[in-house]
């Protein structure tokens, strides 16, 4: 459906104004910089028309009778609120009048009525501290100066613009409800609200939540949970979107409350790969002290996740490595730089070969993981290069395979258009959280049908129209019935197929044994269930597939993606908007990484390493003669050091996006190990030279999300007497010191512009410059007086750029094969795999199967203030299926215990047939997780959140 | 008329000859009948007629609006007057059974009325009593006659004749033009002329649209919708399908507030009924046209009676209005196209469509058409429900009808059109019940509440009253409702506590000037009349609390006024144990 925007021009208090059919008066003001007084609004959200701050007054010419002649007239038409008033073409408004700015004083004076106000009109405000003695007598709890909003608050802007006097008749009575501090990461002082709902809209509207509602009603109305409890249970997924739309001091990060932020710095997010972009606050003592999400950031719209919001406090943490250390007779000694890279160059220069290893960190940027593997290739003359996150590669191998591109096909929000969304073995709500809101916002307005495969009970799965629950590690084979189906009924776009595709007839012919009889034998999945969520994918006008490799064995993996895959092609979803392929990488920049080579058996641009002809260029320009043979994989890297093969490894980070138990034992038997990460990790622990790494807030360069968009960070902080280096700008150094030409560089544009020239087709038209020349100049009200805070986002925003990008002339490219696929047309990979599961890890006597929602609405749930902090202790439902419950001779209540080698789960035995055979399910609340994370001693826990893992597992009967 | 329907009447009439073959005893089991003890009468009845071993049909009717009289029982033997007994006390029922319903002879002592005049009883007849005369009863013809639990009995009385006519003779837009020609105006408050309303949902698209009965009713001293689905819910689920059929909607909803049992209970009744005789459903009475309705209840909350309000409380949100555009219908329930009219609207439609928009204009004033239904209550002598035609002074309906105040004082003031209409000076009584003519005056004729106040009522102290109101029912969406209502309270609370502050009058002209022009609903922008009107009506007893520091009158509130959710529940449990099978 395309909409032609038509334009229409409207005048506001003199200014001729362009804007778009269908948009607000309100909008339109701010869109020209033109200001007008708000509360309730946000950009973003739908209006909400309560606060009635924002009232205009059209100017409309009538006819009147003035002594029997009939003369036209202007006459100003009564108050009404822009944020609802849509604009017409010639419309005239005004928007100061007396008449408006009294009603708006006069709202204003009431909301101060019940709002603590102490120091709102005194001039000396911004020279008061929270202790200096006032002159005025200003009682403590009502200086604006004690709430952590303080400048940064909306409502303090209006007084202030308005010129609100305060002596009013009106009787000051603040509300005393307590203010809530026992909730992980954020407080709420509803002393301080004014219930303009912004933060109860955007959890119901934007995530799609509803965790907190408007509670009471009349004078006494305010924002709560629906039953007062505690956010634990309530469904929040302290996401901290409340916050960020609160416009007064009521909602507060709990950490640097009252914290003032000096400057804001723009930047990437370190934490997963939607590539969301953060201000970030930062203080004058060098802290990250906030992060607001940037509302014009294409990846993110104004959201971020419990992780963006809340976990960003490991680049401030004490603990953040100061100098490079020095194993000496055992024990890691302090030494400068020099020393550091003295040895490393020493010992590096003894191991070239496959006897080194080198591991990359998910979170470096698009730089440094070029320059490693550049640094193993050419100067260690080995392909052992890879990130620690990249233990799946099929995830996006397969599809460079199959399409051509080995990255998701269409930009995140597509998906809030879908029509249909098949989420596979993924856990979008927690890992992707982002990623999750237009699913879940397509899934509400009902829009969308959402299909959940998974084994797991996952917070999408209560959004689901169906969700399919197939045996553990059986996915694949429930996704071959699905393909089967969808070919042998014919519900094929046949044209896309024959125009687009090749190898159809042997792809069908590797399903043969994937009859839905057979499916459903082995996945225990209905056979009605196959063929109708087949049918709904197959019969949507878009539909589109969000994956990741969740629990599914590594002998699986390259068939599982390829099964989707071929889904997506014969179903005609690729190329299109709103459908495609969403690989949901696990590491931040696993994407940017694997673009630019940091892999064992790929260079810069996905040239195979064994293709002598594509070698050429790069043995060419690095002068060098580059290992032939793929180098190892991560895992592989490891296996080799446990066997004592790796003599020498050099990991940037401490390994944390590695999804495994054996790093740490592997990392033992490596005789010369250096770890370049922000903190004494255990891997840094083991090491021989440990170097302080740079974070992403201290260090500049380009992050490439999961939808292959390249975006910038920014250095925001220098922290005091952390004498730290970025990876590339180690190498850099590194290289001199082992006199190896090349690596001459500067700064992190150069090395970006190497690493483009590399990977043409893809990066070549990206550069830092056009990335920053690109920024979009978002105009916001002219705020000369006074500044009120609504207008501090008015910046300019990058959008990034979305490989590929083979030249400067090229837009990014949103959607992937819409032209076309690469090599002429796609390849319908047919499938190795047999309804034999690969690895049957359902054939071992149980296996845990855990699950992780945000509410339970069917269960009390015991919340307990333990030391101050609401704590979740009630006990789970173990569910079991009867015969295994039989076997194991326990009853339906019976109290157990759940040991895996992770954790230990203790609850009550629930026998429930839904539950397959062989497998233990719980599924626990998500605000026990937001406890724990809060609550967590490690410097940086966020950085270490292992998904849901499905493993072998005891139960003891208590 | 249609094979389906003919049958329907048949069997109606068969079943009405049935029923006047035994002795009926009707009792009024409505809001009024309730709280005056009719279920105690009832019961009495039961237990009498069974210890008798009598075959006699006791029916639970509607109200005749005849409050005052309640608990209102008439007994009718096969052939016999139908004899009308007021304010009847349990141990007047053995008497009645034995007298009326054995022997056969009315109990002229407890005798109010007669259906048919009678020469051989000296009683006057039902029309002749002096809240009768002059009514009109259009939408309330059926209530207080007929079993509203039976649909027989409405069609018998000559139900669904519109539906039938409507359905087989008329096109939609015929409908929709007699309708149009009755001239029948919105009766929910802002008497918006009902053929236009429909009119814009003609022009929506879509197979789904809604038509919306609207029986919120929180109105204190408003109880005529409610009335009239305890005495006739057909007769709005008629006008409803009718509505359906002229627009062109598909689903209609009945909106009740929760608590209201009884017409809650009958309505449900009444549905499930039209159902099962085709007359709900798919293709009614075998017709092209099909139409579902159902009933959807919500919490206590006044404001969910606006009409965006309503809607996000069918979808079940908190009942808060919406802005406005778009309108309901372009943008309703679900999102689909919808209509809302008052319960009193839809239920003038059968008639309308009966007998003819031509008819209904004959009743009326020139762009008042029909009648107006008044709920008189306060201090007068006749309290109850009465339709009457509209241009009638509100003189005629207090003075003559009801009887005026008790003891022939002068009335001192009316409220009228719920709390938030306002308060009228007595001496505007002169004034004729037509919606213009009202505003000019500046009241409003609203959901036909007349609270009389006698001079005992103090205008401070009811304003204050009517600002409670106001305030607690204030959604607390909007600011300047939400704060504006709640100083306002504040103010005539120091006021009343004799602790006024120099310009609080003019700080609450301030605030309710605000509340006017900034407040997103009806609710906040009317929501100082109340006191708007009662300082321009009586200055002199705002200055004797302000500067005085006296009460003008004898009688005010001493405890201060407030709905009490949790003594309420207790009643309603009370009256539902009372009750049995």
């Amino acid at each position: 459906m395309t909409t032609t925007l038509q334009m229409v021009t409207i005048n506001i208090d003199g200014k001729e104004i362009q804007t778009k059919t269908g948009s607000m008066v309100l909008e339109a003001a701010i869109e020209a910089g033109i200001y007008i007084p708000y509360l309730c609004y946000h950009p973003g959200m739908k209006p909400f028309a309560a606060c009635r701050m924002c009232v205009v007054q059209e100017e409309v010419e009538v006819e009147v009778d003035r002594d029997g002649e009939t003369v036209k007239e202007k006459q100003l038409r009564p108050a009404a609120a822009s944020c609802t008033l849509p604009v017409r073409e010639g419309m005239v408004i005004r928007s100061a009048s007396d008449q408006l700015r009294s009603l708006q004083k006069g709202i204003m004076e009431m909301l101060i009525s019940e709002h603590p106000h102490g120091c709102l009109t005194c001039h000396r405000v911004d020279l008061c501290g929270p202790e200096d003695i006032c002159q005025r007598h200003v009682s403590v709890n009502d200086r604006c100066v004690t709430c952590p909003k303080n400048e940064r608050c909306e409502f303090k802007d209006t007084v202030r613009f308005l010129g609100m006097d305060l002596n009013s008749q009106l009787s000051y009575e603040v509300r005393t409800p307590e203010i809530e501090v026992f909730d992980p990461f954020y407080d709420r002082d509803y002393n301080l609200c004014i219930v303009c709902g912004r933060c109860v809209r955007v959890c119901e509207e934007i995530r799609g939540d509803s965790a907190i509602t408007f509670v009471e009603r009349a004078g006494k109305a305010l924002v709560g949970t629906s039953k007062g409890t505690s956010l634990l249970e309530s469904g929040c997924e302290f996401c901290g979107a409340c916050l960020d739309v609160c416009p007064v001091g009521a909602l507060v990060e709990r950490k640097h409350k009252w914290d003032k932020a000096e400057k804001i710095v723009r930047s990437t997010c370190s934490n997963c790969s939607v590539g969301c972009q953060l201000n970030l606050e930062v203080n004058k003592r060098e802290k990250v002290i906030r992060a607001i999400p940037e509302i014009n950031a294409p990846a993110n719209r104004g959201q971020a996740c419990y992780m963006g919001k809340f976990g960003l406090e490991y680049v401030n943490h004490k603990d953040r490595l100061k100098h490079p250390l020095i194993r000496r007779k055992g024990q890691l000694e302090k030494a400068t730089w020099d020393e550091a890279i003295a040895l490393v160059a020493e010992k590096f220069s003894n191991t070239k070969g496959t006897e080194f290893a080198s591991i990359g960190s998910a979170r470096n940027t698009n730089e440094s993981a070029y320059m490693l593997q550049k640094f193993a290739r050419v100067v260690m003359e080995s392909n052992n290069v890879d990130i620690d996150s990249n233990t799946r590669p099929s995830l996006g191998k397969v599809l460079y395979d199959a399409l051509g591109y080995a990255g998701s096909t269409n930009p995140i929000w597509d998906l809030k258009h879908s029509q249909c969304i098949l989420v596979v073995d993924s856990n979008v709500t927690e890992e992707h959280n982002v990623l999750a809101v237009p699913i879940k916002q397509a899934s509400k307005a009902g829009t969308a049908k959402l299909i959940v495969i998974d084994s797991r009970e996952v917070e999408l799965t209560r959004y689901a129209d169906v969700w399919i629950k197939p045996r553990p590690s059986t996915t694949l084979i429930l996704l071959a019935g699905i393909l089967k189906f969808v070919i042998d009924q014919g519900l094929t776009d046949e044209k896309f197929v024959s125009q687009n595709t090749l190898g159809f007839d042997e792809m069908t012919k590797s399903l043969a044994e994937f009859t839905l009889e057979n499916v459903e034998t082995v996945t225990g999945v209905p056979k009605k269930h196959i063929s109708d969520v087949a049918t709904m994918f197959a019969g949507s006008n878009a539909s589109s597939i969000v994956y990741a490799l969740d629990n599914v064995e590594t002998e699986g993996q390259h068939d599982q993606v390829a099964a989707m895959a071929n889904l997506a092609l014969v179903t005609g979803n690729i190329g299109k908007p709103s459908t495609g392929l969403y690989a949901l990488r696990r590491g931040t920049n696993e994407q940017g990484a694997t673009d630019l080579g940091c892999v064992p058996d790929m260079l810069p641009g996905y040239v195979d390493v064994q293709d002598a002809s594509s070698r050429a260029p790069f043995e060419a320009t690095w002068d060098c003669k580059l290992p032939a043979k793929p180098g190892l994989g991560i895992k592989e890297i490891l296996k080799s050091a446990r066997d004592g093969k790796i003599k020498s490894l050099f990991m940037l980070g401490g390994g944390d996006s590695y999804e495994g138990e054996d790093l740490l034992d592997s990392l033992a038997n490596i005789d010369f190990l250096v770890v370049h990460d922000a903190f004494l990790s255990p891997a840094a622990q083991q090491a021989d030279v440990v170097l302080p790494a740079t974070t992403f807030a201290d260090e500049d360069g380009t992050y490439t999300s999961l939808e292959r968009r390249v975006q910038l960070l920014n250095k925001a902080i220098l922290p005091p007497n952390v004498n730290a280096k970025p990876a590339w700008q180690l190498i850099v150094d590194l290289t001199k010191v082992m006199d190896v030409r090349g690596f001459e560089f500067q700064n992190t544009s150069e090395v970006f512009a190497e690493a483009a020239s590399f990977a043409k087709d893809i990066y070549g038209g990206i550069s830092h410059a056009r990335l920053i020349k690109e920024a979009i100049l978002t105009l916001r009200p002219d705020a000369t007086f006074p500044q009120p805070t609504q207008l501090l986002e008015s910046d300019r925003v990058s959008k990034g750029i979305q490989w590929p990008c083979g030249n400067d002339s090229q837009p990014s490219q949103e959607i992937l094969y819409s032209d076309g696929f690469p090599n002429g047309k796609a390849n319908l990979l047919p499938l190795k795999a047999t309804t034999k599961p690969a690895v049957s890890s359902f054939e071992k006597p149980l296996v845990l199967v855990p699950g992780r929602i945000l509410a339970d609405d069917d269960r009390n749930v015991d919340v307990e203030r333990i030391e101050f902090v609401n704590t979740v202790t009630r006990d789970e439902l173990i569910k079991l299926h009867s015969t295994d419950a039989r076997t194991l001779g326990l009853k339906h209540g019976d109290p157990v215990e759940v040991v895996t080698v992770s954790q230990t789960i203790q609850g009550k035995v629930h026998l429930d047939e839904d539950t397959h055979q062989g497998t233990v399910t719980v599924t626990q609340l998500f605000g026990q997780f937001a406890t724990n994370l809060q609550q967590s001693e490690e410097p940086d826990p966020m950085a270490k959140i292992s998904g849901l893992l499905i493993e072998p597992v005891n139960l003891k009967k208590l | 008329m249609t094979k389906a329907f003919q049958k329907l009447v048949e069997k109606s009439k068969a079943h009405l000859e049935q029923i006047q073959s035994k002795p009926r005893v009707r009792i009024s089991i409505d809001l009024s009948g309730l709280a005056a003890g009719a279920l105690d009468i009832l019961n009495t009845f039961k237990d009498e007629v069974s210890a008798n071993k009598l075959d006699v049909t006791i029916s639970e009717v509607g109200g005749l609006g005849l409050n005052y009289a309640e608990p209102l029982v008439d007994i009718q033997n096969p052939g016999g007057p139908r004899v009308f007994y007021n304010n009847v006390t349990p141990d007047q029922v053995p008497s009645l059974v034995r007298e009326h319903l054995i022997e056969g002879n009315p109990v002229l002592s407890g005798a109010m009325a007669v259906e048919t005049r009678d020469p051989s009883l000296d009683i006057p007849t039902l029309t002749e009593l002096p809240m009768m005369k002059g009514q009109v009863r259009i939408a309330l013809r059926n209530a207080g006659h007929i079993d509203p639990s039976d649909i027989l009995d409405y069609i018998a009385a000559g139900g669904y004749n519109g539906l039938n006519k409507g359905l087989f003779e008329m096109e939609p837009s015929a409908v929709q033009e007699e309708v149009a020609k009755s001239g029948l105006r919105g009766r929910g408050g802002a008497a918006f002329p009902t053929a236009t309303k429909w009119r814009f949902l003609m022009g929506s698209p879509g197979p789904i649209k809604y038509i919306l009965g609207n029986c919120e009713e929180g109105d204190p001293g408003a109880f005529n919708d409610k009335g009239i689905l305890e005495g006739d819910p057909h007769t709005l689920l008629e006008g409803m399908i009718l509505a359906g059929y002229a627009t062109g909607a598909s689903n209609g909803i009945v909106f009740i507030r929760h608590g209201h049992d009884t017409p809650i209970e009958r309505t449900r009744k009444a549905i499930a009924q039209a159902y099962a005789n085709n007359l709900l459903g798919e293709n009614i009475l075998g017709s092209d046209f099909s139409f579902d309705v159902e009933v959807s209840l919500v919490g206590e909350s006044y404001v969910s009676g606006e009409e965006t309000a309503l809607m996000e409380s069918i979808e079940g949100k908190r009942a808060m209005p919406r802005y406005r555009p778009p309108f309901p219908a372009a943008y309703g329930v679900w999102g689909k196209p919808s209509n809302i009219n008052n319960i009193k609207t839809l239920a003038y439609v059968p008639e309308i469509v009966s007998r003819g928009g031509e008819w209904f204009t004959t009743i009326g004033t020139e762009k008042s058409k029909g009648t107006a239904i008044l709920c008189l209550s306060g201090t007068i002598e006749r309290p109850g429900m009465i339709e009457v035609p509209m241009g009638m002074t509100i003189r005629e309906a207090v003075e003559k009808l009801g009887g005026g105040v008790p003891g022939g004082k002068p009335v001192k003031l009316l409220q009228t059109g719920g709390p938030l209409g306002g308060v009228l000076r007595g001496d505007k009584i002169d004034i004729p019940l037509d919606f213009d003519a009202m505003a000019a005056a500046g009241a409003i004729l609203g959901s036909g509440g007349i609270i009389v106040g006698d001079d005992t009522v103090c205008a401070v102290d009811l304003a204050r009253l009517l600002v409670a109101f106001c305030q607690y029912e204030s959604c607390g969406k909007c600011f300047p409702c939400r704060l504006g209502t709640t100083h306002l309270l504040q103010i005539l609370d120091r006021i009343c506590d004799f602790k006024a502050q120099p310009g609080d009058l003019d700080l609450m002209r301030q605030l309710g000037n605000d509340m006017q022009v900034g407040s997103l609903c009806g609710h906040g922008q009317l929501g100082f009349n109340p006191i708007k009107s009662s300082i321009e009506y009586f200055p002199d007893e705002f200055a004797a609390v302000i500067e005085e520091k006296r009460w003008p009158t004898k009688n005010y509130f001493p405890d201060f006024f407030m709905p009490d959710r949790a003594k309420r529940n207790q009643q309603t449990e009370t009256f539902s144990s009372l009750r049995r099978a």
